[in-house]
């Protein structure tokens, strides 16, 4: 599903990653830990197309090299970032904003668009999984949103849209207990031979909920260990400096 | 060349005048306006606006226009039901008010004698001090309010190239009578013209007046509109303005708030494009105690557009518990666009609330990465964006038909479709 090889990557000067090498196969769930500024977001970033980073290395999706792939056409093939922080998008209603995403990436698919009702139903439907007070989906994209509605927001525009690749980019932090198990749950439930998951967390915590295939350390820009879920237990106990 | 653009005196002999007095006037007129030409940016009140020089790039010539239009045939808006006026070059054509008791409404066609002869020291005023013989004339009675929403189509017909069309209008709204106006501009010229208007509101106590200046679409029009309002005691002003797509556009406001417990709200969503040139300036006058001013201007530029606001507001000794607010947003799409804000206040009561700020900035390239991750293009990301922007104003309007209706004309300047 994707293929990761030997990533640099700076911005204005800075190095950030050095030489990271990872591979995803259909239906993984991998996780990421590492703490704060290893470069967690910025390889996040830098999967969903993001400019600005100078890049050297290569990031393949099902075989094909992302590199002169543009942000939408990422999304448009199924690559789905569920942000650590959920932009605010004053005056766009947030309904007709997953409709019109919706319908771009289906009509990029070859698919037909959805009508109102057939997706205000579905809609509905996926809300009330990830307990979504429906009235937040009237309202300015992600404005005056609490934490935990931002990111269970985040958690529905993937399950509407329906992504193969996806990544989640700490979306455990900030939330209490009962988000955590809805969002863990929604993720859960998404799980299948056709989806592969990149989870991005700053705590063991989430990997309570959600049981990866794999558990990857970064620091300072390169993956130094890797292991099974037993690994985040490990991690959390010692903490990040005792690794390696 | 239009540096040495001066009218013939004798221009003013095509019109019907009255008497003689008027026709002193009108020579007086135009006589400051032929020695002072077209503002420039020496002017204070015309600062960020060069009009000569906006003038000498794009008229070879210009004429003053004296042929009467044809009634033309014109597409009624059929969003939502309406009483009209219809001007065809300024020019009262005809009215409808079916919806209305028709005792409390007075239409007529322009008059010299609606207007005191004043001295001005904006030339344009005083061209159109000496030019107008187009225009209407409105008046409700007291106590009426109007049933529904009232649309002045403003029609600019095909054969207006290079020609200076000058009128005058005046809405009166009687004590305790309530008018919602839309003011539609149609333009069908391919060639530029220039059209210099004058008009007086005047709302007398507890009446309410609403307006929302639209265009249908684009145009080649280069417009300029001195308002002068002034509204009496518990009575309220309120104008929406999203005009976009025009070449030039100076709109002009001068609002004497002369009623206690008075108020007055000035709101506008603007998108502008191509080499697109527009003024909003306002002067909004507290003269009296206990009256309060709104205004919020949201101005998005692309291309080689230029957008000014320039704001005052002026505070009277005796005005005190006024409450003033002024705010000026402006978002730049492209590098090569302009935006130039100058809000201003003066005041001379110590008992106000008065506040003011202006900013001006470029589309945030983290919330267009953020929807292009979600599919869209960079294009439908920032026109999203954009219209997010804009619609804080259009969602102040009441009625939700007419707010569809704004909607779908700024979205067809927004999206070009
Ligand atoms: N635009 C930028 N310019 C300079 N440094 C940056 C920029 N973005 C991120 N960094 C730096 O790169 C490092 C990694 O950041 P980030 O990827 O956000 O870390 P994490 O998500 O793991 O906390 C941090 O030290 C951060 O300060
Ligand atoms: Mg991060």
């Amino acid at each position: 599903m994707l293929e990761i090889i030997n990533l640099k990557a700076s911005i204005n000067k800075r190095d950030i990653l050095n030489g990271l090498n990872l591979k995803i196969n259909p239906g993984e769930v991998h996780a990421i830990m590492g703490p704060n500024g290893s470069g967690k977001s910025t390889l996040a970033n830098i999967l969903s197309g993001k400019n600005g980073y100078k890049i050297t290395g290569d990031l393949k999706y099902k075989g094909e090299s992302l590199k002169d792939i543009p942000v939408e056409q990422r999304a448009q093939k199924g690559i789905f970032l569920a942000f650590q922080y959920p932009l605010e998008i004053p005056g766009v209603n947030t309904n007709n904003f997953l409709k019109t995403s919706l319908n771009t990436i289906r009509k990029a698919r070859g698919e037909k668009e959805i009508d109102t009702l057939a997706f205000l139903k579905l809609v509905k439907e996926k809300a009330n999984e990830l307990g979504i007070d429906e009235k937040i989906l009237s309202r300015q994209l992600n404005v005056g949103f609490s934490g935990g509605e931002k990111k269970k927001n985040e958690i529905l525009q993937m399950k509407i849209l329906d992504p193969n690749l996806i990544i989640l980019d700490e979306t455990d932090s900030g939330l209490d207990i009962d988000a955590l198990k809805t969002i863990a749950d929604g993720v859960n439930s998404s799980r299948s031979k056709d989806k592969s998951f990149l989870v991005i967390t700053h705590y063991q915590r989430l990997l309570d909920y959600i049981k990866p295939d794999f558990v990857h350390v970064l620091s300072s820009g390169k993956i130094i260990k890797s292991g099974s879920s037993e690994l985040a237990v490990e991690l959390e106990k010692k903490g990040y400096k005792k690794i390696n | 060349m239009i540096e040495n653009f001066k009218i013939n005196l004798k221009e003013i002999d095509k019109i019907n005048l009255i008497n003689q007095d008027d026709k002193n006037y009108r020579i007086k007129n135009l006589e400051f306006f032929n020695q002072k030409g077209l503002p420039t940016k020496k002017d204070e009140d015309w600062k960020f606006s060069d009009l000569r020089e906006i003038f000498s790039k794009n008229f070879k010539k210009i004429d003053v226009n004296n042929s009467k239009p044809e009634e033309n045939k014109f597409r009624l808006i059929k969003d939502f039901d309406h009483n009209y006026i219809l001007l065809i070059n300024g020019r009262f054509i005809r009215s409808d008010f079916k919806f209305e008791d028709k005792n409390k409404i007075k239409i007529t066609s322009y008059k010299e004698e609606n207007f005191s002869r004043e001295q001005s020291n904006n030339s344009l005023i005083c061209l159109n001090n000496a030019l107008s013989n187009e225009g209407y004339n409105l008046l409700i009675e007291k106590d009426y309010k109007f049933e529904k929403v009232l649309v002045i189509y403003n029609l600019f017909s095909e054969d207006l190239s290079h020609k200076i069309l000058n009128n005058k209008n005046k809405i009166t709204v009687n004590k305790n009578s309530e008018l919602h106006i839309i003011e539609y501009t149609v333009n069908r010229s391919k060639d530029k013209f220039f059209n210099n208007t004058y008009e007086t509101i005047i709302l007398g106590e507890n009446a309410k007046f609403k307006n929302i200046s639209i265009q249908a679409g684009r145009s080649e029009g280069y417009f300029h509109k001195f308002l002068n309002g002034s509204i009496k005691s518990d009575s309220k002003y309120s104008s929406f303005i999203f005009s976009s797509g025009l070449k030039f556009n100076k709109q002009d406001i001068k609002i004497d708030l002369e009623g206690k417990n008075s108020y007055c709200e000035i709101k506008s969503a603007l998108f502008l494009n191509n080499e697109d040139h527009q003024e909003i300036k306002t002067l909004v006058n507290h003269l009296v105690p206990n009256c309060k001013s709104f205004q919020k201007i949201k101005s998005v530029l692309d291309s080689n557009a230029k957008g000014v606001y320039q704001g005052k507001i002026f505070v009277k000794d005796i005005a005190q518990k006024t409450d003033a607010y002024q705010l000026s947003k402006a978002l730049l799409i492209s590098e090569n666009s302009e935006f130039d804000s100058k809000p201003e206040l003066e005041i001379y009561a110590d008992d106000v609330k008065c506040s003011h700020g202006s900013t001006s900035g470029n589309v945030d390239e983290n919330s267009i990465h953020y929807l292009m991750t979600r599919g869209l293009t960079k294009k439908e990301a920032t026109q999203l964006l954009i219209n997010g922007f804009l619609k804080e104003i259009i969602n102040d309007i009441k009625s939700d038909t007419i707010k569809k209706f704004v909607e779908n004309k700024l979205e067809f300047q927004v999206y070009g479709y």
